[in-house]
């Protein structure tokens, strides 16, 4: 037993001390311009948590706010994950997700008539298929000719992006006489919220319809499950794990290589294609321009490399960005901080995540002879891709 | 007819291969400066964070000295600091290096909106004055030719210093020892240990470079094209260099035309009285362009052999 939790603790050392290095060195960033990193943080934790409220804020609110924006990440955390698991690199998260808000809006939009029995899972199996073609692009083109799926993705991002602005801005699915908006999908395609959209129904002290924690949790615990299980529990969780550790071996193995990046990068884009309709569905009920600037997909990079790929960690990486990101806003109403330290704080995480600050700092601290090439999570997982383009015979 | 006969009075406009040429520029500096850190090993993605901080910074220069060279001297040398970090993490932590130019960016982009809330407050960080830009300057004699004067000699400094410096980065990679180095260094680092090179002086000369050519474009769109900053200003710019970079299959010349194919999209739409496309639609031609041509379609595009992988000596 007192292995397991030093093994357990050893396992989180490296997430925990980045996340207190970022905030350390963000502390040092809000005062050198001036500011109180106390104050600044008190409002992180009230706007996440509902502690610590300077202005009364509502404890239940924040915190139902904190769980709308963790659904997603846990499911873009998954997308990110699975592929690190087989040595690829999705950073086309938010491009898979987008296709999937783009696919649920239509579908919504289109049978708004149906009942939701018939037309709820047909926009979230529509969400996902659309993530997993986005997705599979980039497979179908690594596993073929070898093309980077780093660069595929960022690009697939990029069409997403203007394909989201073409569509809503001047383009069909725009709302007529709208701007920047679609028309909302129909109510048969809407993801249930947990309490009842009653205002006359008061619950902690607000009225039932300001929680907007819906029926999409579930699915995104049950996609936590399902991750989990493929991964240890399969036979194609196997493959992607041997393919991940190293191509070569796999092949010898007789594992097929191209077939398995392919299935890996169709499933990871599903995740975060249901990402985006889960978000539409669940959230929005329409398309608007509050996609152009969404960074879900991004943030998932940093939830799947600080979460150590695994479903718990995922978890609780989602739960701390979802915080911050629910934090940032009461943080700038009460301490005078902008929101955007969240996103440096989350850009020294991947600093220090990446680059392992710690270990390799501990090493010359002890004097050690010089540390053996430690490399970080991800880098470990993508030399060995970047080596060789898969069903490369010769090398 | 009369459609037909429209683009062409379109395309016979010296204006339109202006602008051209102008959006090329902008693009090509980053791209530059991706070829020379990927051609020594260090894969770079943030040129979109270099540019945003060169930009900003460049704008705050200019507004408390008002004098548009040191201004875009100051952008220059925050890109090649956000570089410096990339450079660090990646080389001296050997960290994943796209982790790390993710992290840039993100940074970057947080980073700025942050201190101009701090400094400016919620309002706007002001404009800077037409005599602080950096001029568009007409080179005498030459600018009278017609069409091509107006294409080639009516432009803005930094689209001179942009051409000059293509030819320069193209000979020093292909036609000097330095250049040689870099390139070994990216395609073999072990080899080119064991031959007396130092990888690590390469590889942190490359990525800074990439940095302060970054941080230039970013002055160049903040107080050339435009005369202020605004949060996010580069709008995947920086991608779009790096698509330029791949899409030229990491040379000088080979990005400087994917620049010019991708500025021309910018020019049609900046002239879009005549052609009714979505802007939209024509923003999303560099990434469909460069994912053709990552398919094969025309010819494959391999990267150097050790792009992305942290050198450390004594493994292999």
């Amino acid at each position: 037993m007192p292995s397991t939790v030093r093994h357990a603790a050893g396992g989180m050392a490296v997430p925990i001390g980045s996340v207190v290095f970022a905030f350390l060195v963000g502390g040092v960033i809000v005062a050198a311009t001036g500011g109180d990193p106390l104050s600044a943080y008190a409002g992180l934790l009230c706007g996440g948590f509902g502690l610590a409220c300077a202005n009364g804020e509502n404890t239940a609110l924040q915190l139902s706010t904190t769980i709308v924006f963790f659904i997603p990440l846990i499911m873009t955390g998954v997308a990110v994950a699975l592929p690190f698991r087989a040595g690829l690199f999705n950073i086309g998260a938010e491009g898979q997700l987008l296709a999937g808000s783009v696919a649920c809006t239509v579908i919504g939009v289109k049978f708004n008539t149906l009942p939701a029995p018939i037309l709820l899972p047909m926009v979230l199996v529509g969400g996902a298929l659309a993530g997993a073609l986005w997705a599979g692009i980039a497979g179908v083109l690594k596993a073929t000719i070898g093309a980077h799926e780093v660069v595929t993705t960022i690009m697939l991002n990029y069409v997403a992006q203007w394909l989201v602005r073409f569509l809503i801005v001047g383009g069909p699915l725009q709302l007529p006489h709208g701007f920047s908006v679609s028309s909302p999908i129909g109510a048969g395609a809407r993801l249930p919220t947990f309490l009842p959209n009653d205002n006359s129904l008061i619950i902690f002290g607000l009225p039932a319809g300001v929680y907007r924690v819906h029926t999409g949790l579930l699915i995104a615990l049950a996609a936590l499950a399902v991750f989990a299980f493929l991964l240890w529990r399969t036979s194609l969780g196997y493959e992607i794990r041997a393919v991940g550790q190293s191509q070569r071996a796999a092949r010898y193995a007789g594992i097929n290589v191209p077939r398995t990046i392919i299935v890996t990068m169709l499933i990871a884009g599903a995740f975060s294609g249901l990402a985006g309709a889960i978000q539409i569905a669940g959230v929005d009920h329409n398309l608007s321009d509050k996609f152009f600037n969404d960074t879900t997909g991004f943030d998932a990079i940093a939830v799947a490399l600080l979460g150590l790929g695994s479903a718990v960690g995922i978890l609780l990486a989602s739960i701390l960005f979802g915080a911050l990101h629910a934090g940032g806003s009461v943080m700038q109403a009460d301490a005078g901080i902008s929101s955007s330290l969240v996103q440096v704080l989350q850009a020294l995480i991947l600093f220090s995540i990446a680059a392992n600050f710690l270990r390799v700092l501990g090493g010359r601290f002890r004097r050690r002879p010089a540390a053996p090439a430690s490399q970080a999570p991800g880098a470990a997982l993508m030399t060995e891709a970047a080596k060789a383009p898969p069903g490369d015979g010769q090398t | 007819m009369t459609f037909l006969s429209d683009i062409a009075h379109l395309l016979i406009t010296a204006d339109l291969w202006r602008a051209t040429l102008e959006a090329a520029a902008l693009l090509l500096l980053p791209a530059l400066g991706g070829v020379i850190s990927e051609r020594s090993g260090v894969v770079n993605i943030a040129m979109e964070g270099m540019m945003l901080t060169g930009a900003f910074f460049a704008v705050v220069a200019d507004l408390a000295l008002h004098n548009p060279w040191l201004a875009a001297l100051v952008g220059i040398a925050a890109g090649g600091f956000m570089a410096l970090i990339h450079a660090v993490v990646s080389i001296r932590f050997r960290a994943d290096q796209i982790v790390s130019g993710i992290a840039i960016n993100i940074f970057a982009a947080g980073m700025t909106l942050f201190l101009v809330n701090r400094i400016y407050g919620l309002q706007d960080i002001g404009h800077v004055g037409q005599s602080n830009l950096l001029p568009y300057v007409n080179i005498p004699i030459l600018d009278q030719i017609p069409f091509v004067g107006r294409v080639l000699f009516q432009q803005n400094v930094v689209v001179y210093a942009a051409l000059i410096l293509l030819v320069l980065v193209n000979i020093v990679l292909f036609r000097t020892r330095l250049g040689l180095r870099i390139r070994a260094v990216g395609e073999h680092p072990q080899a080119a240990d064991t031959a007396g090179i130092n990888v690590y002086a390469i590889r942190y000369g490359a990525v800074i470079t990439s940095g302060l050519l970054s941080g230039l474009a970013g002055a160049f769109l903040a107080i050339g094209i435009s005369n202020t900053f605004v949060p996010n200003m580069t709008d995947g710019r920086g991608y779009i260099a790096l698509a330029a970079m791949i899409f030229g299959k990491w040379r000088p010349f080979g990005a400087f035309i994917a620049c010019l194919i991708f500025g021309f999209g910018q020019a049609i739409y900046d002239a879009n009285s005549v052609i009714h496309v979505s802007q939209y639609l024509l923003s999303m031609l560099p990434y469909v362009l460069t994912l053709i041509v990552l398919a094969g379609i025309v010819g494959r595009s391999i990267p150097p052999a050790s792009d992305g992988i942290p050198y450390s000596p004594g493994t292999e």
